[in-house]
């Protein structure tokens, strides 16, 4: 069974690495989109759900769960992320972030990741499968706006899929259970931080392209770090150079 | 003789040429270094006065502080290169008519994105990073908005700037965490031209919908 769930999470890899194939678009500030009507259709959908549930429990949330608790739930919930950093930093060769993360994990560990004993200090970078396919010069893909998952690229869905398949396969059936009871509560957590964020999205003429705006840029920060922003800074400033003349 | 003197001569070109190289130098490294200080001093008053307003509008209510931050952010912004960067090729097509009403509508958006963070900044300290001249008119200014109780995450912050045509140092772009203001404004708006062939009322029309 086990020997499956690989095969199916490399199948998937594959699938998205080769429909993906062709261009970079590492440099181009928007992400190619042929899926934009099903994409907008999709949005509406997640938008209406988030108003109608996601957004009033994560406000209960925020007025009913004291912050030092919800600091707790948000921190076992970073700490359950960073065995994916640890193995995705090793594969990416980043020593430092590898050793931060793994000190910083088994740190944690001792209270199961809800306390942060290192109080943030140490900054570790986020890594997860899609950002280690980027550094193997796999494109983007096409955007896809996912039914409750939101926004990605389809390398980075790829990624996420075989991260959440890749901790099944070596975790214990109790902590599958766990996840379980973990993804809508990351959900919740998620957004009651990003609330103003959203809302600023919702209350835009074209809330989709900005979201997928947003996401791009954020996404590709995260992931080529300060090479993509100089990239696109070089691009802009040709750009406003022409528009001051 | 003659050779002598033509020997002088060149000296004197090769003195001559290397002297007004140098002083160009000079002088255009000073005006960069000048540029650079207006650029930090235009992006700490506009800080300073985001924060005053921050404390005295506590009271009011949302679309009241809305109005007075949208006063204060029109400052310091250039909303016509905004406007201009934003719209593409279609700005030429928009009559003066349409481009005043987009104008005071992009503020407005603006005004929405930024706002948020502009209002933290009455609780939360601001530290200037890094500042550089980018080509012959640009100015970037780098810095982060720091809570030293660590229940906000650092915000890094990247302001351009340039001289408009009346000689004042003016906003183009924020950055925040590496996302670009204008660009985002502008996948938005040519999305919405795209989708009407170009029409500037339309755009508008979305505009006040969204409002």
């Amino acid at each position: 069974m086990k020997q499956n769930k690989f095969v199916f999470s490399y199948l998937l890899i594959l699938l998205f690495v080769l429909s993906s194939c062709s261009t970079n678009l590492k440099n181009s500030a928007e992400s190619t989109d042929p899926f934009e009507s099903l994409n907008r259709n999709i949005f509406a959908f997640n938008k209406s759900l988030d108003q109608n549930i996601v957004s009033p429990v994560s406000t209960a949330y925020v007025k009913t769960i004291p912050h030092s608790i919800r600091k707790n739930i948000s921190n076992h919930l970073e700490w359950m992320d960073t065995p994916s950093t640890i193995v995705n930093s090793a594969l990416q060769m980043d020593l430092e972030n590898t050793i931060l993360a793994s000190a910083k994990f088994m740190l944690n560990g001792l209270s199961f990741g809800f306390y942060d004993f290192d109080n943030n200090e140490t900054k570790i970078q986020k890594k997860d499968l899609g950002s280690t396919l980027a550094k193997l010069n796999v494109p983007e893909g096409p955007f896809l706006m996912l039914p409750l998952l939101g926004p990605k690229t389809a390398r980075d869905f790829t990624g996420t899929l075989s991260d959440r398949q890749n901790l099944s396969n070596v975790s214990s059936n109790s902590v599958n259970k766990l996840s379980l009871v973990e993804i809508p509560v990351n959900l919740v957590d998620k957004r009651s931080k990003l609330a103003k964020n959203i809302e600023n999205i919702y209350e835009s003429p074209d809330p989709y392209t900005k979201m997928k705006s947003y996401y791009i840029q954020n996404r590709r920060k995260n992931v080529y770090g300060d090479t993509y922003l100089e990239d696109k800074n070089n691009k802009l400033d040709i750009e406003f150079e022409k528009l001051l003349q | 003789m003659k050779n002598s003197y033509n020997n002088l001569n060149l000296k004197k070109v090769l003195c001559i040429t290397l002297f007004s190289f140098l002083f160009f130098q000079f002088l255009t490294s000073q005006s960069y270094s000048d540029n650079v200080k207006n650029g930090e001093v235009i992006v700490q008053k506009m800080i300073a006065d985001a924060k005053q307003h921050a404390v005295k509008t506590i009271k009011l209510s949302p679309k009241e502080r809305s109005l007075k931050i949208e006063i204060l952010i029109k400052q310091f912004i250039n909303l016509d290169f905004m406007a201009r960067a934003t719209t593409g090729s279609y700005w030429k097509k928009a009559t003066n008519t349409q481009k005043e009403k987009y104008k005071s509508a992009l503020l407005k958006q603006i005004v929405n994105t930024i706002e948020e963070h502009l209002n933290t900044l009455a609780t939360l300290a601001y530290k200037p990073l890094k500042s550089e001249a980018r080509g012959k008119k640009l100015v970037y200014v780098k810095g982060i908005i720091k809570d030293h109780s660590k229940k906000i995450p650092d915000v890094n912050l990247l302001w351009k700037l340039a001289k408009d045509k009346k000689g004042n140092f003016l906003v183009l772009d924020l950055e925040i965490e590496g996302v670009s203001l204008v660009s985002s404004h502008k996948a938005e708006t040519m999305a919405i031209l795209r989708r009407y062939k170009g029409d500037f009322k339309a755009l508008l029309n979305t505009f006040t919908k969204s409002e």
